[in-house]
């Protein structure tokens, strides 16, 4: 019986496929990001605004006249296994672009599978640069459009002490390692900078905060953090308990967005500062629409999507964007091939939420920068507006 | 204003807000009205100014203001409770919300340019409703400018902790003007730790005099007085003053390496009160399994979930208590007293009625316990992913659990305090429990020699299923305790079980006082390593050092001897 059931099940997936693959009126596109385990938190979200971009462009009669047809997978915030979900996706499903990937060494691990099979990847997380594959595009913040301008700003509002402080993995340590070279540039003496790593889920703060209060204690101190994920619960709490504000000792997060604010005591986070290219507060007509848009598809989403107090943040934007510039490329190239569409998409340009963006020859945007203070509604208010940053990923290239 | 005056009035006693609230108001209102009415003006064009560089001077102009309104105004608009009105012709006027709402929830507002109700064109009184109140906009700069301002006024507030972080603050920016206000506010101080920030202040401010017998002086106070807030501006005499003026320099050295030991003290005490602190976690985390695992012998998976039901029941009881009392009210402060036994109650019953499904058909099988258990857990926390969704949910701490106290420049916040004073009271009673009532004495019985204990009239099943009850409803208590130092979600327990066995083992299976020397020597020799070795490395040394330390006693540091552990 059961068998039966299945060679019905398979005949009518084959059927259907013929029927489909001859018409050929759709275009398969991968969406790479984790839906279970720790990162599902944040990447699901990324997955939800892929969706509701490939319903808008359906809408509006697809890419080259095909509708867009996702190709879900989940790596499981397993980076092998992400390595494994990208070939099934390039070699079984033949996508003909993937979105996808958070964590950096996700990134790392999927590398080698695009280069090989000559495919594409948009990655749209902020992240620490020193990397350049002609398979990745990076609508990603690079380091000289998130870190950078967020010590500047505190430079310019005369910090004087740093405390670096991050999870340990690849992407802080990296991050760190630039921004100590940028800082001694800026003339800040060794003794000055303090930089620690605290593993993954670490709970206890208590010596780190003491340590920050001394620090702090004779004024002109601030605390680069690159804290990821639930640990900024304890840290933040602790931080608040020591008597320490934004005002006295204020800390600037990038692995922070809105979506994070959503699992977060905001109240112990007022004032706290965060850089990106995009903020949901921002008050442009484009950036409305989205809000409007996203919140209304959200009513009618498919099953398995969360719709309570969705928010938008910058890498749900970066997602978004990277969609539509791979659609405008193609259609320039009047094809979907992989090296006409790379070739066609240096230069493109989109009018995004925050502005208009152009993808450089180097694989990463032209984009706008902001700096924003937390607020208790969990949203920022801009306090800084930078103009547009040319991305760079190479350090040695801004560290002159 | 009519907010922040309520305000003070709330935390008053009823009585007085009964009679005196709208007559205290009229009369305030109107004397300032009249009075004040040249302050109200600076405050609205301070607030309305489009430019940010104007706002800050207009600002800072206030600060020399005595008039009460001018530090409500500021401290209400820093909170973001300034809101804006704009009347057709473009014009805008700042106001307070009312405290009184009315049947639909809506508030009138209070201009702040003279007090009155704000009134549209055609002279009717505007009501708001909290969604359509539009914030008068602050930014960081702004803020700063308002907090200097309201640390100026500050030195003379009520709160001492208020007026020594605006002299700390002051001090620090090492400006001459402020000078003789700290002088005057000295004289009047009473509060000790308000006094010393006070002659900090005067002494960092004065290191940038130019005259070398005042620097002098300076520097023998902060010496004198181990000024940890005063070393930047000690050591940065020391460099500055080397070439120039070698004895000002040598001074400097003095005080510097004074305040450094000073520093190196209170960071050893720091340490044994983190370690304490962090001791005192693990132990309330461990207790439970102390019991289920220690006494009855159970490798009890699900008890990081325990943990987890009774934070998330701390969440619950955090919910019901703002449903019936709205935020920011008194009674929510309480939220968490009513917590900690309810949070007992649901991990223990949960724990029962786990027991009763499937650890009692299991006492003779460990193995197949730490399976079951296992699978338990899996299930626990499915469940709650279910109930309360993936993503972490927070609880407000209470107003009495948030803020700290300052001992020789160590920070001890009052939730690692509570955490402490838990631990202690948690163990007394896990203690008088087992020693002191009889049904401890069955437990240490059946623990002993379970047939033996059957036979002479123990009802083993029974009292198996109450100290397992127990046993889960002291984990979910810590659940709650936790709950207040860090988040809640489903794999809260995960995060706990390694830490929970490593302390029960490490103390010696069977053993209350084993488990509590365990997790303070745990607790401390963390704290002891982390500032040299970092939070990873300190982590793993830690956990090397306990494998060594079961290699040479495996029984762990009490060992139960005689048949204890064949049951």
């Amino acid at each position: 019986m059961k068998k039966t059931i299945l060679n019905l099940a398979a005949g009518a997936a084959f059927l259907s496929a013929a029927l489909v693959c001859p018409a050929a009126d759709t275009v398969k596109v991968g969406v790479l990001h984790s839906l279970s385990g720790t990162m599902a938190i944040s990447e699901t979200s990324l997955k939800d605004v892929l969706l509701f971009t490939f319903d808008e462009i359906n809408a509006k009669g697809g890419v080259l006249g095909k509708k867009i047809e996702p190709v879900i997978v989940d790596p499981a915030s397993n980076w092998p296994l992400f390595a494994e979900k990208a070939e099934q996706l390039v070699v079984k499903d033949k996508v003909s672009v993937v979105f996808g990937c958070w964590t950096s060494v996700s990134r790392k691990s999927v590398l080698p599978v695009f280069e090989k099979y000559n495919s594409m990847l948009f990655y749209p997380v902020q992240y620490e640069g020193e990397e350049l594959s002609k398979n990745i595009f990076y609508t990603a913040e690079a380091v000289n459009q998130q870190a950078i301008p967020a010590v500047d700003y505190m430079l310019a509002d005369g910090k004087k002490k740093f405390y670096l402080i991050g999870s340990d993995y690849v992407y802080p340590r990296t991050t760190n390692k630039i921004l100590k070279k940028y800082l001694k540039m800026k003339g800040i003496p060794d003794e000055d900078i303090v930089e620690i790593y605290t593993p993954f889920g670490h709970t206890d703060y208590q010596t780190i905060v003491s340590a920050i209060k001394k620090f702090s204690a004779g004024g002109k101190a601030c605390v680069i953090s690159t804290l990821n994920g639930d640990t900024n619960v304890p840290f933040f709490k602790e931080f608040a308990n020591a008597g320490l504000t934004s005002e006295n000792c204020p800390v600037v997060s990038f692995s922070l967005s809105e979506d994070e604010f959503r699992s977060l005591p905001t109240k112990d986070l007022i004032g706290h500062l965060g850089c990106w290219t995009y903020f949901m507060s921002l008050k442009t007509p484009e950036n409305k629409k989205f809000v409007a848009d996203f919140n209304k598809w959200l009513k009618t989403a498919p099953p398995g999507v969360e719709t309570k107090n969705r928010v938008t943040c910058s890498p749900m934007n970066l997602s978004r964007i990277g969609v539509y510039l791979w659609k405008q490329a193609v259609e320039k190239a009047g094809s979907f091939d992989v090296d006409k569409v790379r070739e066609a998409m240096i230069g493109q340009k989109f009018a995004a939420p925050e502005g208009e963006v152009t993808m450089q020859e180097n694989h990463h945007l032209i984009n706008e920068v902001f700096i924003g203070e937390t607020q208790a509604n969990g949203q920022f208010k801009i306090v800084k507006s930078l103009g547009k940053v040319a991305g760079e990923p190479f350090s040695d290239k801004f560290l002159k | 204003m009519t907010r922040c005056l309520s305000e003070i009035l709330k935390r008053s006693q009823p009585w007085l807000r009964a009679r005196f609230l709208p007559s205290l108001t009229v009369a305030l209102l109107t004397t300032l009205a009249t009075r004040a009415d040249e302050v109200r003006i600076q405050l609205v064009s301070a607030i309305t100014n489009e430019n940010a560089k104007a706002q800050v001077a207009l600002i800072d102009q206030l600060s020399t203001s005595t008039n009460s309104i001018v530090a409500q105004t500021l401290t209400t608009w820093r909170q973001g409770g300034v809101y804006i009105y704009e009347f057709s012709d473009d014009k805008k006027t700042p106001f307070f919300a009312d405290t009184v709402t009315d049947a639909d929830g809506k508030v009138r507002g209070i201009q702040i340019s003279n007090g009155e109700p704000v009134r549209d064109a055609s002279g009717q009184v505007v009501l708001f409703a909290p969604s359509e109140l539009t914030a008068a906009d602050t930014t960081s700069g702004l803020r700063k400018a308002i907090k200097t301002s309201l640390d100026i006024l500050a030195l003379s507030n009520p709160n001492p902790n208020v007026r020594r972080d605006s002299a700390a603050k002051l001090g620090l920016e090492q400006n001459p003007v402020y000078l003789n206000g700290f002088r005057a506010h000295l004289e009047s101080e009473k509060n000790p730790e308000v006094r010393k920030a006070l002659q900090e202040a005067i002494a960092i401010t004065d290191l940038v005099s130019s005259e070398k017998s005042i620097q002098l002086t300076a520097l023998k106070t902060l010496d004198d007085l181990r000024s940890v807030m005063g070393l930047d501006a000690v050591m940065k005499l020391e460099t500055a003053s080397k070439e120039k003026i070698p004895e000002l320099s040598a001074e400097a050295a003095i005080a510097r390496r004074h305040i450094q030991q000073h520093i190196a003290f209170s960071n050893f005490l720091g340490t044994l009160f983190r370690g304490l602190s962090l001791g005192s976690v693990l132990l309330i985390a461990a207790i439970g399994l102390a019991i289920t695992f220690g006494l009855m012998g159970i490798i009890n998976m699900a008890h990081g979930e325990m943990i987890m039901i009774g934070a998330y029941s701390a969440y619950v009881m955090q919910n019901i208590f703002l449903k019936a009392f709205g935020p920011g009210a008194a009674a929510f402060n309480w939220y968490f007293v009513a917590a900690l036994p309810f949070s007992f109650l649901t991990a223990g019953l949960i724990g029962m009625l786990l027991e009763r499904s499937v650890i009692r058909f299991l006492y003779k099988r460990p193995l197949e316990s730490l399976l079951a258990t296992w699978g338990v857990s899996l299930v626990l926390q499915q469940t709650m992913r279910v109930i309360f969704g993936a993503a972490n949910v927070q609880v407000d701490s209470p107003a009495w659990l948030s803020g700290n106290v300052n001992y020789q420049d160590v920070v001890l916040a009052y939730n690692r305090i509570f955490v402490v004073v838990f631990a202690v009271g948690i163990v007394l009673f896990t203690w008088l429990l087992l020693t002191k009532t009889s049904l401890g004495l069955q437990v240490r019985a059946l623990m002993q020699n379970r047939q033996m204990a059957a036979c002479m009239g123990v009802r083993a099943d029974r009292v198996n299923m109450a100290t397992f009850a127990f046993g889960s409803g002291l984990a979910g208590m810590a659940g709650a305790c936790l709950s207040q130092i860090g988040n809640i979600g489903p794999s809260l327990g995960q995060s706990h079980i390694v830490d929970c066995f490593m302390v029960v083992v490490l103390g010696g299976v069977g053993n209350l006082q084993g488990t509590v020397s365990a997790a303070l020597g745990i607790g401390v020799t963390d704290q002891v390593l982390q500032p040299h070795l970092g939070a990873v490395m300190g982590k793993i040394t830690v956990l090397t050092a306990i494998i060594l330390f079961l290699q040479w006693r495996p029984a762990g540091i009490f060992a139960t001897r005689g048949r204890g552990l064949e049951g």
